[in-house]
């Protein structure tokens, strides 16, 4: 069963095409990352599902009903944006309130819970006016969790985040993953930390669904290339891009060499032009180079 | 490896979801300091106005047309706060009971209305609220329940404000014709009269939604033009036909407005 089912989805503010005919399928226990540009349409997909805006055509279901239906809306977790709290209230009356929207019958033990899995449990008395952003993402996904939700939606929850907040959050979603069971649409700029949980992947461009893919497509389609570093570079790129087609210098000064078949192979051809090798290895393209390279292909087609 | 949840989308009832929304918006009501602020207010207007008044024996204003020099009559009677009997001559007359009195009440609920339901859409709680819930129903119903509540709530404390305002300033407390029963149907029409009140509000913050200040804008405008039927709903000596018709118009209407707000949230983007 799909757990997003979207089709020829469309949505116009004025006379600006925010989403233009995307269709888009999620499936239940998938963790998809939902890729594309400031301005590509995530949010505004995010929120029709969510019902908060509504579509000006095509049609979405969820897990087989109708987006509307209010038993399936009851098991969506979301995060849009900045997590919907009072200021002025503390994290655990935030959650409480959640909890009795909800309707969730043991809400303390469910409250502690969600508090424990986003690590917050020291702070649930703290106004949430003075939590820090990235407690404050977490207390967002902790007011996501609760009810344990079928499909949770997280729109860019990385974002803003320094380096140890980036850390905490990724500590977060592995455990989220792992232990909820939910079906997690997940949207952000950080492709790096999306690789490491995604299982599909869906990449949007001015309003439209460019592809969707699993990530064992998306691993396949990413080409491998050897990489390389010698003392001459130039040289080194020079004899290379002689007899392989395509040959670049990455911005950590490393030599990639796409179309070769094997490194010995390379490290032969240089040591047999006077060019010694100090380092070789075989890596493949990663989701940003990919995400890049298709917007650039796209660019290209729409020039 | 991955779990995946066994996926179950169990039924919830109207009256359950009422429930708990009714409970999230009375927490939230009696968590607010606003709330509290706003009950001290009511309690303290009466108050100030029958104590200070009768310190200075009324209130003299020049008009700016004629330059004629006019005197607002002090308050008398304790009563004159909370409405003059029916019949009597004074809906316009420039008096000060026509200008303090308890409908003042009306105008701070709607001001407690805006302010509550504008926070829903600012703190982008109404996100994660109609994410989970996709009929809009409860969620008018219970914010209608909440409106009125604080409102009677609002012209109860103005009334033992005037109570305690009255025994301060040392004014009479004669009823005169109107009776301890008048009294009572008198209050208890102007606590049914507010679930109109608390309807338009309504229907008015969701229409502003983040922007509280349109909001009261609009409110405030809209509650102007019901403002004068007030005292002649709810005379000092009401039968209990005023409190009948108070109360079936404050159904009939919240019901219609309720409408009316319900279909707007449906059809307009909630962030």
């Amino acid at each position: 069963m799909n757990a997003i089912e979207i089709r020829n989805l469309s949505k116009k503010f004025g006379s600006k095409t925010a989403v233009n005919n995307l269709s888009m399928t999620v499936p239940a226990g998938a963790i998809y990352g939902f890729i594309g540009e400031n301005g590509s349409g995530k949010s505004t997909t995010e929120k029709m599902i969510c019902g908060l805006l509504h579509p000006n055509g095509g049609s979405m279901k969820l897990y087989g009903r109708d987006y509307t239906d209010p038993d399936v809306r009851a098991k969506v977790g979301v995060l849009i944006e900045a997590p919907g709290c009072f200021p002025n209230m503390s994290v655990w009356s935030n959650l409480m309130l959640q909890a009795d929207n909800l309707g969730i019958k043991h809400s303390r033990q469910e409250i502690v819970k969600v508090l424990k899995t986003v690590r917050m449990e020291g702070a649930a008395s703290n106004k949430f006016k003075n939590c820090s952003l990235g407690m404050k993402q977490r207390i967002g996904i902790a007011m996501a969790l609760l009810g344990n939700p079928a499909l949770l939606i997280l729109d860019e929850p990385i974002n803003g985040l320094d380096a140890d907040g980036m850390r905490i959050m990724r500590e977060v979603l592995v455990d989220i993953t792992k232990n909820y069971g939910s079906t997690v649409l997940i949207s952000s700029h950080i492709l790096g930390e999306l690789e490491k949980i995604a299982t599909h992947y869906g990449i949007i461009r001015k309003g439209r669904m460019l592809c969707e893919m699993t990530a064992e497509e998306l691993a396949a389609s990413c080409r491998t290339y050897i990489a390389l570093q010698t003392g001459d570079k130039n040289k080194t790129k020079l004899l290379l891009g002689s007899r392989y087609s395509r040959v670049e210098e990455d911005e950590s000064g490393c030599i990639r060499v796409y179309d070769a078949a094997e490194s010995e192979e390379v490290v032969t051809f240089l040591y047999q032009n006077g060019i010694t090798v100090s380092e070789i290895w075989r890596d493949k393209i990663a989701l940003e180079e990919y995400y890049i390279d298709l917007m650039h292909e796209k660019e290209g087609r729409s020039l | 490896m991955r779990q995946t949840q066994k996926i179950e989308f169990p039924s919830r009832s109207f009256e359950k979801r009422l429930t708990s929304m009714v409970k999230v918006d009375a927490r939230r009501m009696f968590t607010t300091p606003l709330f509290y602020v706003m009950l001290g207010i009511a309690l303290a207007i009466p108050i100030l106005i029958l104590v200070m008044t009768s310190m200075v024996g009324g209130i003299e204003v020049t008009d700016p047309n004629t330059g004629a020099a006019q005197t607002m009559e002090a308050f008398t009677n304790t009563w004159q706060i909370i409405r003059q009997t029916s019949g009597a001559d004074s809906m316009m007359s420039m008096d000060m009971t026509a200008m303090c009195n308890i409908n003042l009440m009306y105008f701070m609920a709607g001001v407690f209305v805006c302010i509550f339901v504008s926070e829903d859409f600012r703190s982008g709680y109404a996100k994660n609220l109609f994410t989970v819930r996709a009929g809009k129903n409860d969620y008018v119903v219970s914010k209608t329940l909440t409106g009125f509540f604080a409102g009677a709530l609002f012209l109860l404390a103005f009334f033992i404000g005037s109570i305690l305002g009255g025994s301060f300033a040392g004014l009479s407390f004669d009823l005169g014709t109107a009776g301890i029963d008048g009294l009572v149907m008198c209050m208890l029409a102007k606590i049914f009269l507010m679930a109109v009140f608390a309807s338009i509000f309504l229907v008015m913050s969701v229409v502003a939604k983040q922007r509280t200040w349109l909001s009261i804008f609009l409110s405030l405008f809209a509650g102007m033009l019901l403002f004068l039927m007030i005292p002649m709903m709810t005379p000092l000596d009401s039968g209990v036909m005023n409190v009948f018709l108070c109360l079936a118009g404050g159904v009939i209407f919240a019901a219609g407005i309720g409408v009316i707000s319900n279909a707007i949230l449906r059809k307009t983007s909630l962030v």
